[in-house]
């Protein structure tokens, strides 16, 4: 077989996309993607791209070739051949991007012709990353410690090997569909059914079973390597809750706070080691357990491939893993890799980043709104991650990242009124406290309060005694605000502790507007500190900032001509990963306008918070008084805030700013019932007119466009508060997918709303019209002739379409055991485009 | 038996690297030195050493490569062929050559090669650096520059593997 | 208590106080490392001064029997953002805050780290005191004050002493040993002697060391004697030797060589450090006041085998004639990345070739 050896023949990359977003794939890879296409364009590579995730910003991108096709083995096989590719990029797609193209590989045929190299991988790593044992024999003999696992291949295998384990066992999926399931099985009974549950999930039909290492401490490294061998260590965080509970359901903080140097460098030299041993070119994410009592090391999972952690990494350090990833991929040497001169430290690259600052990872659960729609699921803990999205709260203390994290992850404080937990018997603490929920903060907070002993705790809930020490000081904090009433003092304190104002005002029955007075007579503003990757070392040209109450403000107003967009948080149940292409979509058109944009987010997988979208970022949580700060700090013309924030978008509004709303339902709406049809006029508002777009008939988790022209559509009669992109949604009996619909009677039997975000960016896609740019160019004042020209020009063509957007296809029953079926439109967690076979 | 890994590539790299700083050290600056690679792997661990020493002092050391497989005096046959090639002759009279060969074994081959070098000219010195010294030697031929001494017995193999054919950097010991 | 930091260009950076209630005088340096702050504190290199730790939250390890790099800490200060208590020691509860009391060293959190760092970038280390209240006496006692030269006298040992071993005899000349080199020594078993950097050439000879480690140290080389040079000059040419920081500075000057001092020093683990020969990168503590002048270096003697990449200053240098080296940083791990341990591997192999070859 053809093989390149020299880099000099890679001309034409083709970067795999992700596919849909899902229980812990949240866009960070096309996030990714989307960051590095101008860079390695720059380097003269020609690229492309192909996905069929619709919520894709990468699609959109005009650095690459981009192509719409389902990902399989054979459309990849036709896009190489097609395009002449030279090279295939999989690491940016995760695990799934390494299986598609490990099956490329396998299923590559001497007539096929000359096969492209894979970038940043090679083929026996990809073999060995597919055999498990193999993988276990490997790192083994390269003296790396993991808990001894076995392969069985049936049931009764499995029993077996019960005479020679001991409870709790660890029951995974060699080989697994997607991503990896793990379940710790502690009572017999639950065996069976754990081993015959992860079976049907192998693509293999075997379970890996070892003996589970709960309550042993769990840490997080990301590593680069490039060609030469050379390795960096990009930064490591420690999960505050004990292994046992899956790492992204846990609290997790960076830098390592609680770990000795000592056995930091051992993680340090392991991960390096694997790193070699995988002979990786790009990051590789090793999660290790360490037994404190003894020190022992345990490699529980190798990912040599981006995922969270990269993004969240990247964010958390400010050290720009991406884009030095993808070249390390394309053969440069980490001393060697290029950056922006705008944004960087000319040895930025090579350095190792420091953290002068802490960050708190907290997950987000939807349990709540999946309670309110009358659907319970299994709230306890476990190896099988339940969260379904994260936010980072940035300080400088654990306390203050602590509380931004809370609050980054709520919208509100609502949780953190010491009244909350009240009603939890003293056994049901106990069983929490050893099983934990999702509450987990909370609860331990009113274990100390009822009186447990630090020590106790620590034994219980194998949390290190640090964590406890930390909640023990926020509960004196919050008692001594509670006792005093309003004062500089006390404010200053509940500031620095990352308390938000309106908590404030809360505790001492006051309002925002008076504690936003108070903190001025008493000078408590923030601080805003960048976040860079060489802890003050070197003068670098930081965008990212984060707020604490301490001397020196570094943050500089960009410029009186200013828009300040409030960003979507964390991800949650229904469009939250379209939030994010939304959001940048609209910083790359107010940048194109000529206005200098300020984004506020907390979420490391939002392509929003991407450095070169935007001329600053600030990591703060959204509620309104870090948004005023920022206002305060920044003078902007006005403030984007997505709809669903009415609160915010009051309370601004209150304080006489200027405010954009981007229409949005406070909820993603309910998906059509079983039995019918939900059919969407779906419509440009340009702030003076309505301007019908195309039609799209909805059922459970698929939509498609319904082939009839409606540009004809009077739709004189609508007047909206805000430019934006709606439906005229009205529903009916009956599944057939439709040539034609007859409009209803717009006034009475239809309803509007505002098109969800994950539809605007399906249909953007297929329209190849960006609706949320004309939505930002709409903003001045209407469209130009131009833009209203191409709109209505454009559509009768666009009447059908041989794709549909299909939701369904998250397995709820894996991650969540609801009781009753969820409503994947409502509850979206990621969608594919698809296209429809002829009939 | 498994064979057994006695030099992994960091190993091997060091001990390249320590050869490479002792041939400065007995040849100031790399002067009139030439490095002749024994044939096939000694030619490779030749090519690296005079790389180093490029990185260094920022000089080219010639390298030539001489194949002895027809001067072994265990061996039947007639001296007929010169070991080195014509391309790569270089003037070798008082120069310091070092001689560079994989393993030290018998001594059989370096003194094949002592051979080959002094029908070509009359260099000043010649000096022998060997990535790996496994003794039993049948000759009175010592290394200047030893990367490792691995005792051995005697019906053991060393395999020096070169990443350039081998693809890997590594030695081990066969059984 | 509010406690204060006053810099000798007059800035003053305030805080609350912790450990031992002390006024101190001090040179104020920063660290940007995330781990290992014991070690750092207790690393003689430190002797004499203050350090602001970039890292925010320190103390969250408590202190640990394993991580002393050497009996007590010698600084003078530690400021830092946030000060945790976390207590690990078995017998007496021992956490950072305890641990500074005993020792009579003050603390200061709370303290706008970020700021102070930022400011000590821009006009380099320099003098400074930790006192309760800003006034003129204050002032005027740091200003008068003369921070002494004597750290080496103060931290090395005057006696010899072994920590004997069944391999190899190394010889140390401590400078300010610290803990992590007689470790890595344990590591290969090597029968060791320390010795005063008094010590004649004599003296080490008898003992017939089959290698020279000349040791970390604190403060400026240049103010030890002339014959600490002369006794690296002897020894050079006969036995391997290895030079760490102040060692490979006092390497450097024996020969022939010359320092510059350093604006702002640099302690930390994150810049990459070249092995030239290799061109492999690879990362190692640091803690230099002081480096090599290329353009001082005599290049008939010695010649550069390492580099840091994001300064460009010498880390490593060997001898043209004997198997003599020396580095800048840190090699031995306590605290800082593991991989720059190969250099005692190379270091092993000399010796190795040494006895081999002369027996």
């Amino acid at each position: 077989m053809y093989k390149r050896t020299t880099d000099e023949n890679l001309k034409r990359i083709l970067f795999l996309g992700s596919g849909e977003t899902d229980f812990g794939m949240q866009g960070e890879n096309d996030a990714a993607i989307y960051q590095v296409l101008p860079i390695l364009k720059s380097q003269g590579y020609r690229l492309f791209f192909v996905d069929d995730n619709p919520y894709s910003l990468a699609l959109e991108s005009s650095e690459a070739e981009t192509i719409v096709a389902t990902l399989t083995v054979q459309s990849i096989k036709s896009i190489i051949k097609e395009k002449q590719i030279d090279a295939v990029f999989p690491g940016f797609a995760g695990l799934r991007g390494l299986r598609l193209w490990h099956q490329v590989i396998a299923e590559w045929r001497e007539e096929d012709g000359a096969r492209p190299v894979g970038l940043g991988i090679s083929d026996k790593t990809l073999d060995l990353l597919n055999d498990s044992t193999a993988l276990f024999e490997t790192l083994s003999a390269a003296g790396l410690a993991m808990p001894e696992a076995t392969i069985v291949r049936s049931q009764s295998e499995a029993n077996e090997l019960l005479r020679d384990l001991e409870l709790p066992l660890l029951v995974r999926a060699h080989n697994p569909a997607q991503g990896t399931t793990r379940r710790i099985v502690r009572r017999l009974d639950d065996f069976e059914e754990a081993v015959n549950q992860v079976l049907s999930q192998s693509l293999t039909k075997e379970a890996v079973i070892s003996k589970a290492i709960n309550g042993l401490k769990e840490v997080s490294l990301l590593v680069l390597r490039d060609k030469a061998g050379n390795c960096l260590q990009v930064g490591a965080s420690e999960d505050m809750d004990p292994i046992g509970i899956h790492t992204a359901d846990s609290l997790s903080v960076a830098p390592i706070l609680t770990i000795s140097d000592q056995i930091v460098q051992e993680m340090r030299a392991q991960a390096f080691l694997v790193a070699d041993i995988l002979n990786v070119q790009g990051p590789v994410h090793v999660q290790l357990a360490l037994n404190e009592r003894t020190g022992q090391l345990y490699i529980i999972k190798v990912s040599p491939y981006l995922d969270q952690l990269s993004n969240r990494m990247a964010l958390m350090t400010g050290y720009p893993v991406m884009l030095v990833a993808a070249q390390l991929a394309t053969g440069r040497r980490i001393m060697d890799v290029e950056l922006p001169a705008d944004s960087y430290h000319e040895k930025t690259a090579m350095m190792e980043p420091v953290m002068d600052h802490i960050v708190v990872k907290l997950p987000v659960f939807s349990f709540g709104d999946l309670k309110a729609s009358g659907i319970h699921v299994n709230r306890q803990l476990n190896s099988i991650q339940k969260s379904v999205g994260s936010a980072l709260g940035f300080g400088r203390t654990f306390i203050e990242a602590m509380e931004k994290a809370i609050r980054a992850a709520h919208f509100n404080n609502r949780s953190f009124s010491p009244k909350y937990m009240k009603n939890v018997s003293d056994d049901e603490m106990i069983q929490q406290l050893i099983h934990p929920h999702d509450n987990r903060v909370l609860l331990l907070l009113e274990a100390l309060r009822r009186g447990y002993e630090v020590d106790e705790l620590a034994e219980l809930t194998k949390i290190d005694e640090f964590y406890f020490y930390q909640l023990k000081q926020l509960l004196v904090t919050e008692e001594r605000i509670l006792d005093s009433g309003p004062s500089h003092e006390q404010l200053a304190e509940a500031k620095q502790s990352g308390l938000s104002d309106g908590l404030l005002a809360r505790f001492w029955n006051s309002n925002l507007q008076n504690i936003r007075t108070l903190a001025k007579e008493a000078g408590v503003i923030p601080t805003y500190k960048a976040l860079e990757p060489s802890a003050g070392e070197f003068p670098e040209n930081a965008h990212q900032f984060f707020a604490t109450f301490e001397e020196e403000n570094e943050s500089v107003a960009v410029s009186n001509h200013t828009i300040l967009l409030v960003g979507s948080g964390a991800f949650r149940m229904g469009d939250g990963a379209a939030a994010g292409y939304v959001t940048s979509v609209a910083l790359s058109e107010l940048r194109k306008l000529g206005y200098h944009t300020v984004i506020m987010n907390n979420n490391a997988a939002d392509a929003s918070l991407l450095p070169h979208l935007s001329d600053k970022q600030y990591l703060e949580p959204l509620e309104t008084s870090d948004v005023m700060a920022v206002v305060d700090q920044e003078k902007p013309e006005a403030i984007l805030v997505p709809g669903n924030r009415r609160k915010l978008i009051a309370s601004l509004l209150a304080l006489g700013q200027r405010v954009i709303v981007l229409p949005k339902e406070k909820h993603q709406p309910f998906g059509p019932e079983a039995d019918e049809s939900e059919f969407a006029l779906n419509l440009f508002y340009d702030g003076q007119r309505a301007y019908p777009l195309v039609l799209t008939q909805h059922q459970a988790g698929e939509i498609r466009l319904v082939d009839q022209d409606i540009s004809g559509t009077d739709l004189a009669g609508i007047h909206l508060d805000h430019s934006g992109v709606y439906q005229l949604i009205w529903r009916k009996k009956g599944l057939n997918w439709v040539k034609h619909v007859d409009l209803p009677d717009f006034s009475v039997d239809s309803w509007l709303r505002p098109m969800p975000f994950g539809q605007i960016a399906f249909l953007s896609k297929l329209l190849k019209i960006s609706l949320i740019r004309l939505v930002v160019r709409s903003w001045k004042g209407g469209l130009t002739e131009n833009d209203l020209g191409a709109l209505v020009a454009h559509m009768p063509d666009l009447r059908g379409s041989d794709f549909a957007m299909v939701s369904d296809r998250t397995d709820f029953h894996l991650h969540l055991q609801p009781d009753a079926p969820i409503d994947s439109t409502r509850f979206e967690m990621g969608a594919k485009i698809v296209r429809l076979q002829e009939d | 038996m498994a064979n057994k890994i006695v030099l992994d590539q960091a190993s091997m790299q060091r001990a390249l690297t320590r050869i490479t700083y002792e041939i400065l050290e007995h040849n100031k600056g790399g002067q009139n030195l030439i490095l002749v690679g024994v044939k096939t792997r000694g030619e490779y661990l030749a090519h690296r050493i005079a790389d180093r020493l490029e990185q260094l002092e920022g000089v080219q050391i010639p390298v030539m490569a001489i194949d002895i497989s027809d001067y072994r005096d265990d061996r039947l046959g007639q001296h007929t062929k010169l070991g080195l090639d014509e391309d790569d002759r270089v003037n070798i009279i008082d120069q310091n050559i070092v001689l560079v060969d994989d393993v030290l074994f018998t001594g059989r081959t370096t003194r094949a090669a002592l051979d080959a070098l002094i029908q070509i000219g009359r260099p000043k010195t010649i000096s022998l650096a060997v990535l790996i010294d496994r003794g039993h030697r049948e000759l009175p031929i010592r290394a200047d520059f030893v990367g490792k001494n691995i005792p051995t017995a005697q019906n053991e193999k060393i395999q020096v593997h070169v990443k350039e054919i081998d693809g890997t950097d590594e030695v081990e010991i066969v059984h | 208590m509010e406690r204060h930091l006053i810099l000798e260009d007059g800035t003053v950076f305030s805080g609350e106080g912790f450990g031992a209630p002390a006024t101190t005088f001090g040179e104020v340096i920063f660290d940007t490392a995330t781990s290992g702050y014991q070690e750092t504190i207790t690393n003689p290199i430190y002797d004499g001064q203050m350090i602001v730790f970039a890292m925010p939250v320190v103390g969250a390890d408590g202190i640990h029997a394993e991580a002393y790099e050497s009996i007590s800490p010698k600084i003078r200060g530690m400021i830092v953002h946030d000060l945790a208590e976390v207590s690990t020691n078995r017998q007496r509860r021992m956490n950072l805050d305890r641990f500074l009391k005993q020792y009579n060293i003050p603390g200061l959190y709370q303290v706008d780290t970020r700021k102070l760092i930022r400011h000590l970038r821009e006009t380099g280390s320099q003098k400074a005191t930790i006192v309760d209240v800003v006034d003129d006496h204050a002032r005027d006692q740091l200003q008068a004050t003369v921070l002494t030269n004597k750290q080496v006298q103060n931290t090395a040992t005057d006696k010899a002493y072994s920590n004997p071993g069944r391999g190899f005899h190394i010889i140390v000349i401590d400078f300010g040993l610290k803990n992590g080199i007689l470790r890595v020594l344990g590591d290969y078993d090597a029968n060791v002697t320390v010795l005063p950097y008094t010590t004649s050439v004599d003296e080490v000879l008898t003992l017939d060391p089959d290698g020279i480690i000349l040791s970390t140290g604190p403060g400026n080389p240049e103010d030890l004697p002339e014959s600490v040079l002369t006794l690296i000059r002897v020894l050079q040419s006969k036995v391997p030797m290895l030079g760490i920081g102040l060692g490979h500075e006092l390497f450097a000057l024996a020969n022939h060589s010359a320092l510059t001092v350093l604006p702002a020093e640099y302690h930390g683990m994150n810049h990459p450090i070249q092995e030239i020969i290799s061109q492999e990168i690879f990362y190692a503590r640091q803690g230099r006041g002081y480096v090599v002048d290329p353009e001082m270096l005599d290049s008939k003697r010695l010649f550069v085998t390492h580099r840091d990449l994001v300064d460009q200053s010498i880390q490593g240098l060997r001898h043209r004639d004997f198997p003599a080296f020396s580095v800048q940083f840190f090699p031995d791990g306590a605290p800082g990345p593991l991989e720059a341990k190969r250099v005692f591997a190379d270091f092993f192999e000399t010796v190795v070739d040494y006895v081999q070859k002369n027996n």
